[in-house]
């Protein structure tokens, strides 16, 4: 299978109706002069090419924030058919390419979620290089070089026009209808590829060395920082349903005017509320907002016995810029947990 | 092809067969199912019982065998148990499972076995003792104890009193409050779970099964430790909301292990280092 292509970004808006041909594509949108949301885009001109980190992660396309699974009437309940319909995602950083892949596991973990799988079948993955901000730590989450996976098209910014890596035969069959512009790789392209993704590499101002980083959670978890900066927590749940890896839901019926039929739907929810790990006779296992907040990190920085196995930040700083008392400061706080 | 998979969160029918409150606020419902899953619940594991239009809720398997017949205990406490006080003969409701590891009946094989139950705890536990007893002869000494706030909260007292005529199983019950009007179908002392526990034949290699309201795990634990039971013999049935059942939704988290997997039976030894498995406020 060839697998790096190439084509000028004269012509983008030929590609972008390539993506159209397959399905609605869902891409960056600015929604205001700091952030930008995956929303459907119907011309090139809307799309935020320049967007880094938009305000939900793309997980909201396959695990919607609200989603009816069952639905039950007088004549019984059968599960809700999810949309299928084929679609694109356009412009995914490898960050968010990484937090897929996470959540990817654990939902299609035995017994496989039937809603999340089937959106993600019928949804084409088409990726985009990024440079940094300040608040990016994907390099020291292990997750920020060029991806090699996770993807079906994946887009470098070489400048001029755009390096393309195919990732599955469905993104190499989008590709074939357009070999009239959409070139192989020539070796200088390839060169740029690589001088990109090693450059990149150098633009971030942030980060730190992750890889003792689950061993430093284990032997400072009373680190007095956990409870300085936790007691500040409002837990207002912004950095869960922020992550691109945190999965938890609640489900919840909704039940129609007469009484007779309704809706059994999964919505959001996270660790950070204060009623998440509360019991029958009133017990709650996390009941203060320092005990929720290192309960969240060690999930993302140590890892759970979940089908992940493994620390779920991907380094992505969404907790960070949407955290209102700014105690979400990783790359900060793991260099101070390390001792440096 | 995706379309056609199956949600793991639909649940089966179920037709409630009977309700029957067996002491204040608690019932005991059979539910009628033909999904075969079922039948293969076992004791210390649970179901998820889902009244459609009120939400759902796990409950434990308290029957020691389950055929096409599913025993539920129930105490009225929420807003899924009290509807589900209110049920009528022949009312469906969605069931899914069983799920998690129960007690470790094979491992129990050949060993004396004490079970430890307070309140509502007690429910998880007469699945065990009914396998146990239905399977007498594999088991060796049979202890059970069982510490309830008053007399007349005390659950399956029918169950008791056919028990107490029997020679292979000990009861040791007992009562915070034991006011001398209150009559009692089997004896029972005055004190906590943890009184008759003190008297209760005990040996360093029994295996214990405990389940009670959480505030009842660090004294029941304290005890049998300056008893010389190992951590190892120690199953405790820990409390949590699982809202789903199949490892998703997080909300059964002990630490980093998941409940409704790793559990909801744990070994003791195997919650050391997990701060927040038997503590809570």
């Amino acid at each position: 299978m060839q697998r790096c292509f190439y084509f000028a970004k004269a012509d983008f808006p030929r590609f972008f109706e390539l993506m159209r041909s397959f399905g609605p594509v869902h891409a960056p949108v600015a929604v205001s002069s700091a952030s930008s949301s995956f929303m459907p885009v119907s011309g090139v001109d809307q799309i935020n090419m320049q967007a880094l980190r938009t305000i939900l992660p793309p997980k909201k396309l396959f695990y919607p924030p609200q989603e009816p699974l069952v639905s039950f009437s007088e004549a019984g309940f059968e599960q809700t058919a999810p949309d299928t319909a084929p679609q694109v995602l356009f412009g995914v950083h490898p960050c968010d390419l990484a937090g897929l892949a996470i959540l990817d596991k654990i939902f299609v973990a035995h017994p496989g979620d039937a809603h999340y799988m089937s959106r993600r079948q019928s949804t084409l993955v088409v990726g985009l290089s990024c440079l940094p901000d300040p608040n990016c730590f994907c390099t020291s989450m292990g997750c920020g070089g060029a991806p090699a996976r996770g993807f079906d098209l994946f887009l470098t910014d070489l400048d001029k026009g755009y390096f393309v890596q195919v990732g599955t035969p469905a993104g190499l069959s989008l590709l074939s209808p357009a070999y009239e512009y959409i070139r192989p790789a020539k070796t200088e392209q390839t060169d740029q590829y690589k001088e990109f993704w090693q450059k990149r590499e150098e633009c971030f101002v942030s980060g730190f060395q992750g890889d003792n980083l689950p061993a430093i959670m284990d032997v400072e978890s009373d680190h007095p920082m956990w409870q300085e900066l936790g007691s500040r927590c409002l837990s207002c749940g912004n950095c869960v349903m922020v992550c691109p890896t945190c999965y938890c839901f609640d489900m919840v019926d909704t039940l129609s005017l007469s009484g007779t039929c309704g809706e059994r739907c999964r919505q959001w929810d996270g660790c950070q509320f204060n009623g998440f790990a509360k019991v029958a006779g009133d017990f709650n296992f996390r009941a203060t907002a320092v005990e929720r907040y290192k309960f969240w990190f060690r999930h993302k920085l140590h890892g759970f016995e979940d089908p992940y196995g493994d620390k779920t930040c991907v380094g992505c700083g969404r907790c960070r810029v949407s955290c209102p008392a700014d105690i979400d400061r990783i790359v900060e706080m793991v260099p101070r947990l390390a001792g440096k | 092809m995706s379309a056609t998979l199956k949600s793991p969160l639909l649940p089966t029918c179920g037709t409630l067969r009977s309700i029957e409150e067996i002491a204040p606020d608690n019932f005991l419902y059979r539910f009628k199912f033909t999904d075969k899953t079922l039948s293969s619940c076992m004791p210390g594991q649970f179901v998820q019982l889902w009244l459609p239009g009120v939400g759902e809720s796990a409950i434990s398997i308290c029957s020691g065998k389950t055929g096409d017949t599913l025993e539920l205990l129930i105490r009225r406490v929420g807003r899924v148990t009290t509807s589900a006080a209110k049920m009528t003969e022949g009312q469906i409701v969605g069931l899914r499972g069983p799920f998690g590891r129960g007690f470790p009946v094979e491992h129990f094989r050949g060993k004396s076995v004490c079970m430890v139950a307070g309140g509502c705890g007690v429910a998880p536990l007469r699945g065990l003792w009914q396998y146990l007893l239905d399977h007498r002869c594999d088991y060796d000494r049979l202890t059970l104890v069982y510490g309830m706030r008053r007399p007349s909260d005390m659950l399956f007292a029918r169950e008791f009193k056919e028990m107490a005529k029997r020679k292979d199983i000990d009861l040791l019950l007992s009562s915070e409050n034991l006011p001398p009007e209150d009559k009692t179908v089997v004896p029972m002392q005055h004190g906590m779970v943890t009184a008759v526990l003190h008297s209760a034949p005990l040996a360093p290699d029994y295996q214990i099964a405990v389940c009670g309201p959480p505030v009842m795990y660090k004294f029941v634990v304290r005890d049998l430790r300056r008893r010389g039971v190992p951590d190892e013999n120690m199953w405790l049935s820990l409390e949590r909301h699982m809202k789903c059942g199949i490892g998703k939704c997080g909300h059964c988290f002990v630490s980093g292990k998941l409940s409704c997997q790793c559990g909801p039976v744990f070994r003791l030894d195997e919650l050391k280092g997990l701060p927040e498995a038997i503590e809570c406020e």
